[in-house]
C-alpha cells in the first residue's frame, strides 16, 4: 500500500481542481472553482458558512462527483472513476478527519483506527498490531479499547486522526476538525495533525472558518459563492 | 482484492460485540425469526401429519365405494380346508357407536379362512367371540361399568391394536370376531378380500368413500387457515425488529464508507448481521419446534389427536428451512438497503417516499368485494355442493374464501399508513394542545411507522372478529335446532336404511322380556319402536315431501317426546320410517305435530318387524349410556343409537364447534402474544431514536408530561382509528362468508368477544404506558450532549 507523498500530476500538483460546478437541486455550491495543492502542503480553505468550500473538498475526495470540471489526484484523473475505484482511493491513497469524528460506535478505539487496514483486507491481527502505536503518539495509552462513547470529543477526534493518517495517505482531508472542541484541545489536535501529517510527508487540504486553525496552515484560499476568490500566502504552522 | 471472509467476521463482529444496543437488536430479531421459523415448521410438519393419520384411517373404509364387492351366499359356508392356496373373503362391518359424546369405531368382522386379509395393527383376526379394542377404548371399557358401555360388545379381549391401526392416539376402535354364518345375516355386512389402503384423501368417491379422516382439500383448508392467522402478525413483528437501530446503523454504514469501504462491501456487512441473526432465530425455531411438538401433537385440529411421531419432517424440508430462512434474512436486507443511499456523508432514502394516497384503500375494498360477489353468485360451478345443499365444497372455500380474506388481510395492511395519516391529519386540525399537535404532524409526517407498531394488534382484531362472529353464528343457529329432546332421545335405525337404494330388512321384534329390560333399564323414559309398513308413505311437517313411512304405537309414542302426536281417539300412527329426521335439523318441526291414525290393530302391529327405534331418556350421560348398551342388546341389528346432537357431529356437516373454538383460542392467543412483542419493540426503538431531541425539548422548557402524552397518542391514534376500520371489516366479512356457506345471518357477538377485543387493547395501552415512566430517566439532561 503506498502512501505519503504522492505523484505530482503534469502541472506539478499533487492534486487539483478545475472548473468545478455543482448544484444541488436549483441552488449552485461550485461555479467554476479551481484549486491545486503541492505534495507534502498544508493548505487552508476558508470562507463563510454555506461559500462552497466543504463541496470543493468532497469533490476533491472523489466523495462527491461535479457536473463540470475535472478533478486530477497524482497525474491521474479521478473525477470520471467508478464508485469502487473511489472508494479505493478513499481507503487507500486518502485519509479524513471531519467535524464529528464519525467513528464507528459499534469497535473500540483501536478497530476504528485499524478499519481502514481491514477493508483492505490485511488480517485482523496485523491490522491491530499497526493501529497501536498511534496510541501513544497521539496521546491516547490506555484508551485502545475504549467505544467511541466512552472518550471524550479531543479523545474521539484523535482517534479519527490516528484512522486518517494509519494508511500513510497522500492527502489527508480534514473539513472543520476542531470544530466541536474547546480552544485549547482543538489546538492540541492541530498541533499533532500538523506534525503527523508532516512526518509521512502527506498533503493536507484543511477546511476551516476559523483563521487560528488556518494559521497552521502554509497556504490560505477563500472561498467565496462557489468560486476560489483569492490565494494568499500564510504562515507556517508552529 | 478485498477478501469476503475478512468482511463477513468484520460482519459478525458489528453483529454480535456491538454493545448492549446490538445484542438486543439481534436477540429481537432472532427471537422474531424463531416464531416465525417454528410456525413455518408445524404447519410443514402438520401436513405430514395430517396425511399420516388420514393413511391410517384407510382401512376403516374397507368394503365402501362402489368397487367393493357384493356378498356371495358361497362365502357364508365354513372355513375352506387348510392348504387351499387362494385369498379368502373376510366378512366386514362398520359401524359407529357413541359413548360421552365420542365416536367409536366398531368393525365385526368373521374371516372365511386362514388366508382373510388382517387389518393394521393387529397381529391376527379375532377369533368368533374374540376382540381387540385400541389403547384408548380397552383403558375406557376398563374404567366405566360394563351395563355403560362394554356388554355392547360381546366377547373376549383378546389384545390391543397397534399404532399401524389407529388414526390417534385417542381412537375408540373395537374389532369383534363373529363365525361367518353370524356376520353375513345382518345388515351392512360385506364379503371383502382386501383391506382398504387408499387414504381418505385421495378418495374420489370412485376408488373409495370415506368413512373417516378427512379429504386433502379440508387438510389445505385448515393448515391455510392457521398458517394466515399467524403468519402476517409474525411478518410484521420481524420487519419491526429488523428496523430497530435502523438510522444509527446506516449512520455508522456511512462512516465506513467514508473510510474506504465500497458499497458492495456494506452490502456484505449488513447481509452478515441478518444472516447471522436469522441463523439463530432458525435455530431456535428448531428447538422450540421441538420442544412443543408433543403440545402441538395433542391439538385435536382435525378432531383427533397426532402421534407425537406423526409431526415429523423430511430431510429436504429440513434442509430448505434451514437454509431458506437466513437466505431470505439475506435477500431481505439487500432489498431493503437499496432503498437507502449510503454515502461517505451519510445515508438517505434514494427517493422521499410520498405521502399515501387514498388508492390504498383499494386492496381492502377489492377484497370485501370479492367475498360479496361469492355471496352474490354462489361462486363458480364447480364449488357448488350437491344441488338442493347451501355453501361450496372444501375445494371452493380454499379457492375462494382463502384468497378473499388474505385479500383483506393485506388490504388492512396497505391501507393502514393512509388511514393513520387522515386520522392524523383530522387531529392536527383539532388540536388545542401542544402534545396533540406534536404527535399528530409527526404521524402525519410518518404514517408508515406510526401504523407500523400496531399493525400486529389490528390483523389480530380482524382475525378474532371474523373467526369469534362465524363460530358464535354457527353455534346459535345449529344449538337452536336442537331441542332438549335432541340430547336425551336416543335414535337408532336399520343399517341397510342409511345406504340409497338398498332396501331395509325389517328386524324380528324384540321379546317382551327383552323390551322390559330396556323399559326398566335406569333413566329410561319411554321406548318408541317403528315397525315396518312397506310401500307406504307418509307427508312431512312444513310441506317437505311424502318419505317412506313407519307404524307405531300410539302409546309408546306419547312415551318419547319430540316424535310428534297421535290423533285423539288412535291406537296407531303413521311417521316417517327415520323417526328424527337428518341429523337432527328437523326435530323442532316434528314437536307437537300430529301424525295420521294407521288402522291397524295392536296385535297386528306387534307382528310387524322393527325399522327404527328411540329411546328418551332423562338426559344424564350415564343413563344415555346404558340406554344405548341396551337397546344394543335388544336390538343387535340396529346401528348404534345416537342423539341428534351425535349424528349432528357425525354427519360432518360441520367441524364439532367445541374443536374449532379452541383453534380459535390458539390462533388469537399466539397472535395477540406476537402483535404485543410486535408494540412493545416499536415503542422502544421509537424512545431511542427521540432520546436526544426528547431530552434537548426538557431542556427548553417541555414538561415530561407533555412529552409522555406525545408518545401516548402516536400510538394511540392508530390504533383506535385503524382498530375500528379492522373490527368493521372483519364483521362484514364474517357475514358474507356465513350467508355464502351456510345461509345464516351473523349473530351479535358474545360477551367472549368483547372481553378478547377489550383485553387486547388494554394489552396494547399498557404496552404503550409501561414505557412512559422511563421516558424522565432516558430524556436526562446528559442525553443532550454533542456526540
Amino acid at each position: 500500500m503506498s502512501g505519503g507523498a504522492g505523484r505530482a500530476g503534469a502541472g506539478g500538483s499533487l492534486i487539483e481542481a478545475r472548473d468545478l460546478e455543482l448544484s444541488f437541486g436549483a441552488t449552485p455550491a461550485l461555479r467554476g472553482a479551481s484549486l491545486a495543492a503541492d505534495a507534502g502542503e498544508m493548505l487552508a480553505v476558508m470562507g463563510p458558512s454555506g461559500s462552497g468550500k466543504s463541496t470543493l473538498l468532497y469533490c476533491l475526495a472523489g466523495i462527491l462527483q461535479p457536473s463540470a470540471g475535472e478533478v486530477w489526484f497524482g497525474g491521474r484523473r479521478i473525477d470520471t472513476l467508478g464508485e469502487t475505484e473511489r472508494s479505493a482511493l478513499r481507503r487507500d491513497r486518502f485519509g479524513f478527519v471531519f467535524q464529528s469524528g464519525q467513528l464507528v460506535p459499534e469497535l473500540s478505539a483501536v478497530e476504528n483506527v485499524a478499519l481502514p487496514l481491514l477493508l483492505g483486507g490485511m488480517r485482523r491481527a496485523s491490522a491491530l498490531a499497526q493501529a497501536r502505536p498511534w496510541f501513544g503518539r497521539l496521546g491516547l495509552d490506555g484508551l485502545e479499547g475504549r467505544r467511541s462513547g466512552e472518550l471524550s470529543g479531543g479523545q474521539a477526534q484523535r482517534v479519527a486522526l490516528a484512522r486518517g493518517l494509519i494508511t500513510r495517505p497522500a492527502v489527508l482531508f480534514a473539513d472543520e476538525p476542531t470544530g466541536s472542541l474547546d480552544s485549547l484541545t482543538g489546538e492540541q489536535v492541530m498541533g499533532l495533525l500538523t506534525e503527523a501529517a508532516r512526518d509521512q510527508g502527506s498533503t493536507v487540504i484543511l477546511v476551516t472558518h476559523e483563521p487560528r486553525v488556518a494559521a497552521y496552515a502554509r497556504r490560505e484560499v477563500i472561498v467565496r459563492d462557489g468560486r476560489v476568490s483569492s490565494l494568499t500566502a500564510g504562515r507556517v504552522g508552529s | 482484492m478485498i477478501r469476503l471472509g475478512a468482511m463477513i467476521r468484520l460482519g459478525l463482529r458489528l453483529a454480535v460485540g456491538g454493545g448492549r444496543e446490538a445484542a438486543v437488536r439481534l436477540v429481537l430479531i432472532a427471537a422474531a425469526v424463531a416464531a416465525g421459523s417454528a410456525l413455518l415448521l408445524i404447519t410443514l410438519a402438520g401436513l405430514n401429519a395430517v396425511n399420516a393419520q388420514n393413511g391410517r384411517y384407510a382401512w376403516l373404509g374397507t368394503g365402501s365405494g362402489p368397487a367393493a364387492p357384493a356378498r356371495s351366499a358361497s362365502a357364508t359356508a365354513d372355513p375352506a380346508p387348510a392348504g387351499a392356496n387362494r385369498q379368502d373373503p373376510l366378512w366386514w362391518r362398520l359401524t359407529v357407536d357413541f359413548y360421552d359424546g365420542r365416536i367409536i369405531g366398531r368393525v365385526d368382522v368373521a374371516a372365511t379362512g386362514p388366508h382373510s386379509p388382517v387389518p393394521p395393527g393387529l397381529p391376527a383376526l379375532p377369533g368368533p367371540g374374540q376382540s381387540y379394542a385400541s389403547p384408548a377404548l380397552a383403558a375406557l371399557l376398563r374404567s366405566v361399568p360394563p351395563a355403560r358401555l362394554g356388554d355392547r360388545y360381546p366377547g373376549k379381549a383378546a389384545g390391543l391394536i397397534g399404532p399401524a391401526g389407529l388414526p390417534s392416539p385417542d381412537s375408540l376402535i373395537i374389532v369383534t370376531g363373529y363365525r361367518p354364518g353370524q356376520l353375513a345375516g345382518l345388515p351392512g355386512a360385506r364379503a371383502v378380500t382386501s383391506i382398504q389402503t387408499i387414504s381418505p384423501s385421495s378418495c374420489n368417491g370412485q376408488n373409495c368413500s370415506v368413512s373417516g379422516g378427512l379429504n386433502a382439500a379440508a387438510i389445505d383448508l385448515i393448515l391455510s387457515t392457521i398458517a394466515l392467522g399467524l403468519l402476517f402478525p409474525v411478518l410484521m413483528f420481524i420487519g419491526t425488529a429488523t428496523r430497530l437501530s435502523a438510522a444509527r446503523r446506516e449512520q455508522r454504514f456511512a462512516a465506513m464508507r467514508l473510510t474506504g469501504a465500497t458499497p458492495r462491501q456494506i452490502s456484505v456487512l449488513a447481509a452478515t448481521e441478518s444472516v447471522a441473526a436469522a441463523a439463530a432465530g432458525t435455530v431456535a425455531g428448531f428447538c422450540v419446534f421441538y420442544a412443543i411438538r408433543p403440545v402441538v401433537a395433542a391439538f385435536p385440529f382435525t378432531g383427533a389427536a397426532f402421534f407425537t411421531g406423526d409431526l415429523s419432517l423430511s430431510v429436504p424440508v429440513i434442509a430448505a428451512v434451514a437454509l431458506g430462512v437466513p437466505l431470505a434474512a439475506a435477500v431481505a436486507s439487500l432489498t431493503a438497503l437499496r432503498r437507502v443511499r449510503i454515502s461517505p456523508l451519510g445515508a438517505s432514502r434514494r427517493t422521499r417516499p410520498p405521502a399515501p394516497r387514498a388508492w390504498r384503500l383499494i386492496p381492502l375494498a377489492a377484497g370485501l368485494a370479492a367475498l360479496a360477489f361469492f355471496a352474490i353468485t354462489g361462486g363458480l360451478p364447480q364449488w357448488h355442493r350437491e344441488p338442493g345443499m347451501p355453501g361450496m365444497t372444501t375445494t371452493g372455500q380454499l379457492q375462494a374464501f382463502l384468497p378473499g380474506f388474505a385479500l383483506v388481510l393485506a388490504g388492512l395492511v396497505i391501507a393502514g399508513p393512509w388511514l393513520t395519516m387522515t386520522g392524523a391529519r383530522l387531529l392536527a386540525r383539532r388540536a388545542r394542545r401542544p402534545a396533540a399537535l406534536i404527535a399528530a404532524r409527526r404521524l402525519a409526517d410518518n404514517p408508515r411507522a406510526g401504523f407500523r407498531a400496531v399493525s400486529g394488534l389490528i390483523l389480530t382484531l380482524f382475525v378474532t372478529t371474523v373467526t369469534l362472529g362465524v363460530i358464535t353464528t354457527i353455534a346459535a343457529n345449529r344449538g337452536a335446532h336442537a331441542g332438549p329432546e335432541a340430547r336425551s332421545t336416543l335414535v337408532a335405525q336399520l343399517v341397510g336404511a342409511q345406504q340409497p337404494g338398498v332396501p331395509a330388512t325389517p328386524l324380528a321384534p324384540p321379546g317382551p322380556a327383552q323390551l322390559d329390560r330396556l323399559r326398566g333399564t335406569p333413566g329410561v323414559r319411554g321406548v318408541l319402536l317403528v315397525r315396518s309398513d312397506p310401500g307406504g308413505q307418509v307427508q312431512l311437517p312444513g310441506g317437505g315431501g311424502a318419505i317412506p313411512a313407519g307404524l307405531v304405537s300410539c302409546a309408546q309414542l306419547a312415551g318419547v317426546p319430540g316424535a310428534g302426536r297421535c290423533p285423539a281417539g288412535a291406537t296407531a300412527a303413521v311417521i316417517p320410517e327415520q323417526i328424527i329426521g337428518p341429523a337432527g335439523h328437523n326435530s323442532r318441526s316434528q314437536v307437537g305435530h300430529v301424525w295420521p291414525a294407521a288402522a291397524i290393530t295392536a296385535r297386528q302391529l306387534g307382528q310387524r318387524g322393527v325399522v327404527s327405534a328411540a329411546v328418551a331418556t332423562d338426559g344424564t350421560g350415564p343413563a344415555l349410556e346404558r340406554a344405548r348398551t341396551a337397546l344394543e342388546r335388544a336390538l343387535p341389528g340396529l346401528a348404534a343409537a345416537s342423539t341428534p346432537a351425535e349424528e349432528s357431529q357425525l354427519a360432518g356437516f360441520a367441524q364439532q364447534t367445541s374443536e374449532e373454538q379452541k383453534l380459535a383460542d390458539v390462533i388469537i392467543i399466539a397472535s395477540l402474544v406476537i402483535a404485543g412483542c410486535t408494540m412493545a419493540t416499536s415503542v422502544a426503538a421509537g424512545l431511542t431514536e427521540r432520546q436526544r431531541p426528547f431530552s434537548l425539548l426538557r431542556l427548553t422548557g417541555v414538561p415530561v408530561s407533555t412529552l409522555r402524552a406525545v408518545v401516548g397518542l402516536e400510538s394511540a391514534v392508530p390504533l383506535l382509528i385503524v382498530a375500528a376500520v379492522a373490527t368493521g371489516a372483519g364483521f362484514l366479512a364474517a357475514q358474507l362468508y356465513l350467508v355464502t356457506q351456510l345461509g345464516y345471518t351473523l349473530a351479535p357477538p358474545t360477551s367472549a368477544y368483547y372481553l378478547i377485543v377489550a383485553g387486547g387493547l388494554t394489552a396494547a395501552l399498557a404496552v404503550i404506558g409501561s414505557a412512559l415512566p422511563l421516558l424522565r430517566k432516558i430524556t436526562g439532561p446528559e442525553m443532550a450532549r454533542n456526540e
